[in-house]
């Protein structure tokens, strides 16, 4: 087993298993946690794929950004309840059937797909590339990512500012 | 002016005043000057009518105009026929009808103004439709107009709508003439499928050619008889007319016994040519009018409303005209069809002028009315003579006429039947001048003769009634017909024997009326009853129509509306049900985009 | 290490955040299976970047990053603003859709 393959299966198994417990777990305080967990994996497995620039962004963004605002969210409602919030599940058999016949189809059909068996081997930096390509080809979706941005912000102040 | 302009104002004075008074509801409203409008109008068609009967030319003038546009030429014409027979009916149809309309200023003047507006709206179309009728140049527009006097007999008849008999009685008239109708209109399609065309002259032509198709044609000429059978009451779809009595007494003279009825007659008349090429169908007509004639008769002599009496008249003489057609003397018919038109009128509008008087139509509730009013006492007799068929009324020539066509025409049967109805009509008709006019009890009340918008219409129909009559017989009979010459002699004697008879029976009581009835028992019952006629009618009404009814009813409401019901409960049930899978929950529409993920990536991998 | 590992492992965690989605009670709950979901997507993005040599992939994973933040921000929001309004957080009792 090759060096690649031990850590795939390594980050697969921490990842599949903090997914799980983000759903499964009863403290809503934990599935976050757990989340956090999932994301950093996620980054490895950027990593794994020689993702570099990406895997950083993922544990800035989402692990540090998005970790945060949920710990922020639940800490506020949590006080506006007074009580601590109980996370538990409903339809569980159902919800699970209808994701494992999801699950098993996306497997069937990937199985029947020819992909290729190894990576082809990198050409120059990927975030170099990243950074032309961003201020070039995608120049126009990326300022319309700021504009979205911003009706953000209007939004969440909106949503937040208290009632006269 | 020429023919057919005149004509065409004939027709359209009655149909402006129509249209006027129909749709400016302050005119109508106004009552007498409705009237006035409606009366200017019919005294406009009538002035044309004779100018045109003065100056029609030798042949007949003939205007058209396309209809029905179709490949090749126009399926069907509008337009007006103007010759000597329509000519003698638009006089007779406007003379008529401006006198009713006059005298009905005095007889409906208890009336309310909305209520005499209708009346006069009413009589106004009437007039446009006959007139119609009269002119039509083709079976179709003539079944138009046809149907449209039926319409307007409807409305008339029904005019006192609050009153249960009179509402049944329009829809009697209606019903029993569609009946015939129905026959009439099957006949036109068939006739113009053999012969291509609606118009009259074309078909004339062709009968003339002798290239009509005779095949089948028979069957059509008796389907086109059949509306003939109900518009002039024949046999059996009489019954209507007695019953058709419950609308105002002069729309009783002028639809059912002037003009309306006569539009049958009128109809043979105008189509005769075609006739003739049917000898069996003829007979047919001849054998029908001549029973009908002595039916209507039996059934005269028992009624006790005097408006009955002259209906069951009606038909008799109606019977008369049919048979004399039937008999190949058209002419005579036609004749008897003018006469009997004016001296009709003239009973009808004699006996409103008693029963305006009296206030009841029954004829044993009067008595010695002649001191009461002589001025209707002695229009009524000759109206009365002339009905019976007395020298030198106008009735005698054209009864006569009648007698000898049948009589040449070799129907030997329905000849006696008619010189039997001769005898029986001047009885039942006597018998009603002598109980009303003289008679032994006063009647109740203080009757008074009518005014002078009333009897003027009476004394001018009086006066043509004689004064034709007494032409006729200063010009030797130029009319008359070709007969032996013992069938005047005949139909006197037997005229004067019935008068004689009534006499006896019931002025001077020497023959007791209630022995004759003893006598002939079973045919005065039988006449009481109307000879079960209506009493059949309406077992076959309510035994199949309403059996059927029912039948169409009970599958309507139980199997057509339970199949609706059905359907409505089934989409009630699965709406309900369905509305159920919308909870409002967004989890619960992500099942529903699990399930589209799933069929997409089953449809994507099955391909 | 083919391209099909990254792609089954992209699957599993997409169904896992599903599950999370359709059973969860609280809306946060619900917002976390969302994450996972994403998550998944840039897995295969950045998978199929890297097999394909296309940087597009990877631009596009970027952009989902971003989005997703601002989407969680303002669904946050969204959540605690119905919280304030219906004192509840409970999805079962969020019908206002139900006609």
């Amino acid at each position: 087993m090759s060096l690649e393959a031990a850590g795939f299966w390594g980050l697969a198994l921490v990842l599949l298993a903090s997914s799980l417990a983000v759903v499964l777990s009863k403290n809503l305080f934990h599935s976050v946690l757990y989340l956090a967990v999932a994301l950093v994996a996620t980054a490895g497995v950027f990593l794994l794929l020689q993702a570099e620039f990406l895997a950083a962004v993922q544990v800035l963004l989402y692990a540090g950004g998005v970790v945060t605002i949920v710990v922020f969210a639940i800490v506020v409602t949590e006080r506006l309840v007074g009580e601590r919030l109980a996370q538990t599940n409903r339809g569980v058999f159902t919800g699970g059937l209808v994701s494992l016949a999801v699950l098993v189809w996306i497997v069937v059909f990937i199985a029947g797909a020819k992909l290729p068996a190894a990576a082809p081997p990198l050409t120059g930096d990927l975030t170099q590339a990243i950074g032309r390509d961003l201020l070039t080809r995608f120049v126009l979706p990326f300022e319309l990512l700021a504009v979205l941005f911003l009706a953000g912000l209007l939004g969440a102040l909106f949503f937040a500012r208290k009632e006269e | 002016m020429n023919a057919g302009t005149l004509a065409l104002a004939a027709l359209g004075l009655p149909f402006c005043s129509f249209v006027l008074l129909a749709v400016v509801p302050p005119l109508r409203r106004a009552g007498r000057v409705a009237g006035a409008l409606s009366i200017a109008a019919i005294g406009g068609s009538l002035l044309a009518s004779l100018v045109l009967g003065r100056t029609l030319p030798r042949e007949s003038v003939e205007l058209t105009w396309p209809w029905l546009p179709a490949e090749g030429g126009p399926m069907a014409t509008v337009g007006i026929l103007v010759d000597h027979l329509a000519a003698s009916m638009l006089v007779l149809v406007a003379l008529v009808s401006f006198l009713v309309q006059l005298y009905s200023l005095g007889y409906l003047e208890h009336e309310t103004p909305p209520a005499l507006g209708r009346y006069y709206a009413y009589h106004s179309l009437f007039a446009f439709s006959m007139l119609g009728l009269v002119l039509a140049s083709n079976f179709l527009q003539m079944f138009i107009f046809w149907e449209l006097v039926g319409l307007c007999s409807y409305l008339l008849i029904g005019f006192w709508y609050t009153k249960p008999e009179a509402a049944r009685a329009a829809v009697k008239a209606f019903w029993v003439t569609k009946a015939g109708d129905l026959g009439f209109i099957i006949g036109i399609v068939l006739l113009w499928g053999q012969a291509g065309t609606f118009q009259f002259s074309g078909l004339f032509q062709m009968a003339a050619d002798r290239t009509l198709p005779t095949a089948g044609l028979a069957l059509i000429m008796f389907l086109i008889y059949l509306g003939a059978v109900g518009k002039s009451a024949q046999f059996p779809l009489h019954v209507w007319l007695p019953d058709a009595m419950e609308g105002p007494t002069p729309v009783s003279a002028l639809i059912h016994a002037a003009t309306m009825v006569a539009a049958g007659v009128y109809l043979v008349s105008r189509v005769y040519p075609l006739f003739l090429l049917t000898p069996d169908v003829l007979a047919l007509i001849g054998w029908v009018g001549a029973f009908t004639a002595l039916l209507a008769a039996t059934l005269g002599l028992v009624q006790a409303d005097i408006k009955r009496v002259l209906a069951y008249s009606t038909v008799s003489q109606l019977g008369f005209m049919m048979a004399a057609l039937g008999a190949g003397a058209a002419a005579a018919g036609f004749f008897h069809l003018l006469t009997h038109g004016l001296f009709k009128a003239l009973l009808f509008l004699g006996a409103g002028a008693v029963i305006h008087a009296v206030g009841t139509n029954d004829i044993w509730k009067m008595g010695r009315l002649y001191r009461a009013m002589p001025q209707t006492a002695i229009v009524f007799l000759v109206g009365t003579l002339a009905l019976a068929g007395i020298w030198p009324f106008a009735g005698f020539f054209s009864k006569d006429a009648v007698l000898a066509g049948v009589w040449e025409g070799g129907l030997t049967t329905p000849f006696l039947m008619l010189a039997l109805t001769v005898f029986l009509t001047a009885f039942y008709m006597f018998r009603v001048v002598f109980v009303v006019f003289f008679g032994n009890r006063p009647a109740e009340g203080h009757p008074h003769d009518v005014p002078l918008v009333m009897s003027g219409p009476l004394w001018i129909l009086a006066i043509l009634t004689l004064g034709w009559g007494i032409s006729l017989a200063a010009s030797g009979g130029e009319e008359k017909a070709h007969g032996p010459e013992w069938i005047p002699w005949l139909a006197s004697g037997l005229a004067v024997a019935g008068i004689v008879f009534a006499w006896l029976t019931y002025q001077k009581r020497a023959v007791s009326a209630d022995a004759l009835a003893r006598t002939f028992r079973p045919l005065y019952v039988a006449a009481l009853s109307k000879f079960w006629l209506d009493d059949l009618y309406g077992g076959i009404y309510r035994g199949l129509l309403l059996g059927f009814s029912r039948l169409v009813g009970w599958v309507d409401r139980y199997l057509v509306d339970g199949l609706v019901n059905l359907a409505s409960a089934w989409t009630l049930r699965w709406g309900d049900g369905l509305r159920r899978i919308q909870t409002g929950r967004a989890q619960d529409y992500l099942y529903g985009v699990a399930f589209g993920l799933l069929l997409v990536i089953v449809w994507s991998y099955w391909r | 290490m083919g391209l099909q590992p990254y792609l089954i492992l992209a699957a599993c965690l997409f169904t896992i955040g599903l599950f999370g989605v359709l059973t969860r009670r609280n809306a946060i709950g619900i917002l976390l299976g969302i994450e996972l979901m994403l998550n998944a997507v840039n897995v295969n993005l950045v998978a199929f970047a890297r097999f394909t040599g296309e940087t597009a992939g990877l631009i596009f994973a970027l952009f989902t990053i971003s989005i997703t933040v601002a989407e969680v921000a303002l669904g946050l929001a969204i959540v605690i603003l119905i919280f304030r309004v219906r004192r509840t957080v409970e999805a079962d009792n969020l019908d206002l859709l139900k006609g």
